[in-house]
């Protein structure tokens, strides 16, 4: 065995070596190349890898900021606040199998969940979870403290502060204030690039929808550092990024004018709209049918928002700048300006009003058929509302010349008012009818027109609008419910609204005091006087009754500002009223409206303003009252 | 050999060698270690007595002189044979392979120890042969020895710990004076042959194609005419070679029954191999393919390893590791634990101690003047090698995952005993370098 090693051939022994280097070689240029490919992991792309581990580990979790408060123009009571309100969360991965039953019972008792509903919350296939799994939302803060006095039974339960919007008493306004509800799918697909994500809440109408933005603030962040199993290890706090809450709304909006309008329509269809022309502020803006934003918050919301959908007289729908109607006689005051405007005959010519009026082989009757109003001029004639002397005007002005002056009263586009949906209403024209229905405009439908009545549709804001020209002598401002943005903390205002003039009229000044005094006429000696009681202050205004072919039954309308006179043009109001001709006919809109303008002007509730008028429909409803009474009295007597 | 070195022990060596073992035990520990520092693994205390044991073991292969062996190697290989065949009928199936005896608390690897009595087998074998491993029937008789313990372990199926048989014989036999184009078929048939197995995962995976040109190798209908023209091919090549001695019809020759052993080692290894194997070879290539699953081992090692950077996040630092995104950490992945916590520095520490090891251990087989420790402690040299290239790489996504430990380091008392008994040989072939 010896011999073999001790003698090897030379060139074996130098094969050898060189073998051996060659080896050695190898071994150190393999590992070197490895240590260079270390180096590169490491050293020059150590960063990149350092972030990719910290973003493997590291969860972002949103802190959500609070919402903002939305307040009338007294901005002393809050309409809509956040109650505190939480959510109960179980870890899943913190429950050993075997106490499952006896927590989910426990559990069941206590947030009063049925033990089925936490199982499907909380399928056992999530045993190894380990982020939190919402149980149950809208809990209170008793429940909360009872489950901390007793952590220690309750294993892998916590619980977040999930607030709830609660909307106190907004009645009315809850066409204005909306609503928030989760974000649905198609909203995100639009919101995404602006900051929305799966998961959050937000203004799905009214003024929660269109300055979700403000009262949003800003989520924080909290940043969590999690293991492979999802498992929270620690907390950074000095890493989170607070939120920002979101900021305070302050409307426009009066609440005593709000419900004051609210009880002067009562439950009737239809709507009001208070404006101050020499702003653009909206005091009040009623709507009938209303519905409770609060059963979004409900257990039975499904349910209830259902119903609401269902019902025929969609009480979603916010009227006052949602719905269209013919103006019918409100429409004399355009005509009425551009009478002056236009001089196609002046206003002290006599129109004689027999009642009817033959155009070409047609006959239109007055709303005054048999008797006629007799001879009237511009004054009497809107007073009156006489029919026939504004055909005689229209047809004298043509087609043409109305509509401009309609569009120039802002009618048929949107005053861009901060809520969501407005409608445009509708001026027409002979080339779109002729689109539209392939027969030519004709003579008759200019009569139509000049009385407001036809395929010209308005909302009652843009009448409001219309008045508030007349009343601003040829400017229109934005109507607008949002008066200022305060901070949530100091409740500095950080932003103020200022009034926006979105048109001016070319309308000489002259002429809408001649349309003014026109419609001081109404009230003072024309349709109006009866049912215009009010002494707290003079009104301007016009009536309308537009037909929509029921018997009996028209959509009433009241169009008004006061004072009349003043030295001080701020203090002026406008009141617009509709009340649908689905409910019976009362000829209310004039009648709410005179309610309304004495509780502004005498600074009186609803409840006051009538007891100081007693109007005769007033002591009408008492006498009606009275007599049941008694009628229920003997009853009583007899049944005791 | 004017060494210095006190009972002719190799002290850099050895030193080298405890140093790794005591840096293993204390990255076992990080790993046991939760990021809110509560230790769940008592891995490490496992380590430590099997280190112990192991270094006993390691005093006992110095004590007697290793040229005994030689007579022994036969019987040795025999048995471990026979353990690995028990194995494979009896053994304990752990992450789908079945490559342990015994019970679940205690147990061996046979697949760990085969390679050393394979390599003192082969040792035998090769001096027996002399010059003849020149020729090519005895070369291939030697490779013959490596193949049978490959194969059983191939069949649990380990494809990590069966590789590691080739570099043994390849660098055994380049030792023993084999020819270059000889121990180059051998790696070339091993190459080719993981190239072809993974080929149609390739195609499947990655490509998301098929390619007409790869047919030839994927679709059996097409293959079995390319291997019957290659064997047309080889006949009338070698009949050539035979008849006129071309040089030409030799390469011919050569070229064509690489490809034909190659082919059929694929078709072979895809009958063998489970699919999550074939997997992990894929995912190599690309990751991304399977982020969550079989990609998910390479992603995380990675993150690990690059996220350590220069100085490392400091022992029981590493977020990877201690928040358990980084998998096996204290067998296959040991080594991205300590490229977290110690960084570029420590990993070049790791790569210093294993090349005093091997450097060492060349030194001492080639300045022996015997064949025997030549070969044997070439094949150890091979074997070490082999484990560092692979589990490093694999830890820096440049090896596919293969599940071979990284010897000293990994948890684990079968590795650790057999790099202990190696260790313990090349330190028994220093001190008798002069007895002759």
């Amino acid at each position: 065995m010896a011999q073999i090693s001790l003698a090897p051939a030379g060139r074996q022994l130098r094969s050898i070596k060189i073998r051996a280097i060659g080896l050695g070689v190898f071994i150190t240029g393999i590992l070197l190349v490895l240590v260079s490919h270390l180096f590169v992991l490491q050293v020059i792309k150590g960063l990149e890898y350092k972030s990719r581990a910290r973003a493997v580990a590291r969860r972002e979790l949103p802190i959500p900021a609070q919402r903002g408060e939305i307040f009338d123009r007294h901005y002393d009571i809050p309409l809509v606040v956040n109650q505190d309100s939480f959510a109960v969360d179980l870890i899943p991965g913190e429950v050993p199998a075997n106490e499952r039953p006896l927590l989910f019972e426990k559990l069941s008792g206590v947030l009063g969940l049925p033990v089925k509903e936490i199982e499907e919350k909380v399928p056992p296939k999530f045993q190894h979870l380990y982020q939190p799994v919402e149980i149950k939302s809208g809990v209170d803060f008793e429940t909360i403290t009872y489950l901390a006095e007793h952590l220690e039974e309750f294993q892998g339960i916590s619980w977040h502060n999930k607030p709830v919007r609660n909307y106190l008493g907004t009645g009315s306004l809850a066409h204005v204030i909306g609503f928030v509800g989760d974000i649905s799918r198609e909203e995100i697909q639009i919101l995404y690039n602006r900051g929305y994500s799966f998961g959050i809440v937000l203004g799905k109408s009214g003024i929660e929808k269109q300055y979700d933005q403000i009262l949003r603030g800003k989520d924080g962040i909290r940043y969590r550092i999690v293991d492979v199993r999802e498992k929270y290890l620690m907390q950074k706090s000095e890493e989170d990024i607070p939120p920002e809450p979101g900021k305070n709304l302050v409307l426009t909006i009066d609440r005593d004018i709000q419900q004051l309008a609210e009880k002067a329509l009562g439950e009737r269809i239809g709507s009001v709209v208070v404006l101050k022309p020499a702003t653009g502020e909206v005091l009040a803006l009623v709507s009938y049918p209303t519905y409770d934003p609060n059963i979004f918050f409900t257990d039975q919301t499904a349910e209830k928002f259902n119903a609401l959908t269902l019902d025929p007289s969609f009480p979603f729908i916010n009227r006052a700048i949602q719905s269209a109607y013919p103006p019918a006689s409100t429409f004399k005051i355009v005509m009425s300006a551009a009478l002056v405007e236009e001089e196609v005959f002046p206003i002290t010519k006599i129109v004689v009003c027999t009642g009817k009026f033959e155009y070409g082989d047609r006959t239109f009757y007055c709303w005054l058929p048999k008797t006629g109003h007799g001879p009237v001029d511009l004054f009497s004639g809107l007073a009156q509302s006489c029919d026939v002397y504004f055909w005689t005007l229209g047809d004298a002005l043509g087609v043409e010349r109305i509509t401009y002056y309609a569009r120039d009263f802002g009618l048929g586009r949107i005053s861009g008012i901060d809520l969501p949906g407005e409608t445009a209403g509708f001026v027409p024209s002979p080339e779109w009818k002729e689109k539209k229905y392939h027969i030519k405009w004709l003579g008759g439908d200019t009569i139509n027109l000049s009385i407001g009545q036809g395929y010209l549709t308005v909302s009652p804001l843009q009448l409001a609008n219309l008045v508030a020209m007349v009343v601003n002598e040829g400017k229109i401002y934005r109507p607008h419910l949002l008066k200022e943005v305060r901070d949530p903390v100091t409740g500095e205002v950080t932003e103020a609204v200022e009034p926006e003039v979105i048109h001016t009229s070319p309308i000489r000044k002259d002429t809408f005091e001649i349309v003014k005094r026109a419609m001081r006429g109404v009230i003072t000696e024309g349709t109006a006087k009866v049912v215009i009681t009010t002494e707290a202050v003079e009104i301007a205004g016009k009536t309308g009754t537009s037909e929509v072919g029921l018997e009996e039954q028209w959509h009433s309308w009241f169009v008004a500002y006061a004072p009349y006179r003043t030295a001080e043009p701020e203090e002026r109001v406008v009141v617009a009223v509709i009340v649908e001709a689905e409910n019976k006919w009362e000829w209310w809109a004039p009648k709410a409206a005179n309610v309304i303008f004495q509780g502004i002007f005498a600074g009186q509730s609803y409840e006051e303003a009538v007891e100081t008028m007693r109007p005769w429909w007033y002591i009408q409803q008492q006498r009606e009252l009275r007599a049941q009474r008694e009628q229920r009295e003997p009853d009583d007597r007899s049944g005791g | 050999m004017r060494r210095v070195s006190l009972f002719g022990i190799d002290f850099l060596l050895l030193g080298a060698s405890l140093v790794l073992m005591v840096i293993g035990v204390f990255f076992i520990y990080s790993s046991g270690v939760t990021s809110t520092g509560v230790v769940y693994s008592r891995e490490y205390v496992r380590q430590i007595v099997w280190a112990g044991t192991g270094l006993i073991l390691l005093v006992g292969v110095m004590i007697f002189n290793y040229a005994r062996l030689k007579g022994f190697s036969l019987y040795l290989y025999g048995f471990m044979i026979v353990l690995l065949l028990v194995t494979l009928l009896f053994g304990r199936e752990v992450n789908g392979a079945k490559s342990w005896l015994g019970s679940a608390g205690f147990g061996v690897q046979p697949s760990e120890f085969a390679k050393i009595a394979t390599i003192l087998f082969l040792g035998t074998y090769l001096i027996g042969i002399g010059r003849g491993v020149m020729e090519l029937p005895r070369f291939l008789l030697g490779f013959a020895i490596v193949c049978l313990p490959m194969g059983l372990i191939l069949l649990q199926p380990d494809m990590g710990t069966a590789l590691v048989y080739i570099p043994i014989f390849l660098v055994m036999s380049f030792m023993a004076g084999a020819r270059m184009r000889h121990v180059l078929f051998i790696l070339a048939f091993g190459l080719l042959t993981i190239l072809l197995s993974l080929l149609p995962a390739f195609e499947k995976m990655i490509l998301g194609r098929e390619l007409s040109i790869l047919a030839l190798v994927t679709d059996f209908d097409v293959l079995k005419y390319f291997l019957a023209s290659l064997v047309l091919v080889i006949l009338l090549a070698a009949w050539g070679n035979f008849r006129f001695k071309r040089g030409y019809f030799y390469w011919i020759l050569y070229i064509s029954v690489l490809l034909l052993v190659s082919n059929l080692g694929a078709l072979a290894a895809a009958r063998i191999l489970k699919s999550y194997q074939i997997m992990r070879l894929i995912v190599f290539l690309n990751p991304r393919v399977d982020p969550q699953g079989t990609g998910w081992n390479i992603i995380q090692s990675m993150t690990a390893v690059g996220s350590g950077g220069f100085w490392g996040k400091g022992f029981l630092q590493g977020t990877q590791s201690h928040y358990r995104f980084l998998p096996q950490q204290s067998t296959d992945f040991i080594f991205s634990i300590l490229a977290e916590e110690w960084g570029f520095a420590g990993g070049v520490l790791i790569f210093s101690l294993f090349l005093i090891i091997l450097v060492r251990g060349l030194r001492i087989a080639y300045t022996v003047r015997d064949d025997y420790a030549l070969y044997v402690g070439a094949g150890i040299i091979g074997m070490f090698f082999f484990h560092v290239v692979v589990n490093i790489g694999m830890s820096m996504g440049v090896m596919p995952i293969t599940g071979i430990p990284l010897f000293f380091l990994s948890y684990g008392g079968s590795s650790l005993w057999t790099a202990l008994i190696a260790v313990g040989l090349l330190l028994n072939i220093n001190m008798r370098r002069y007895r002759y």
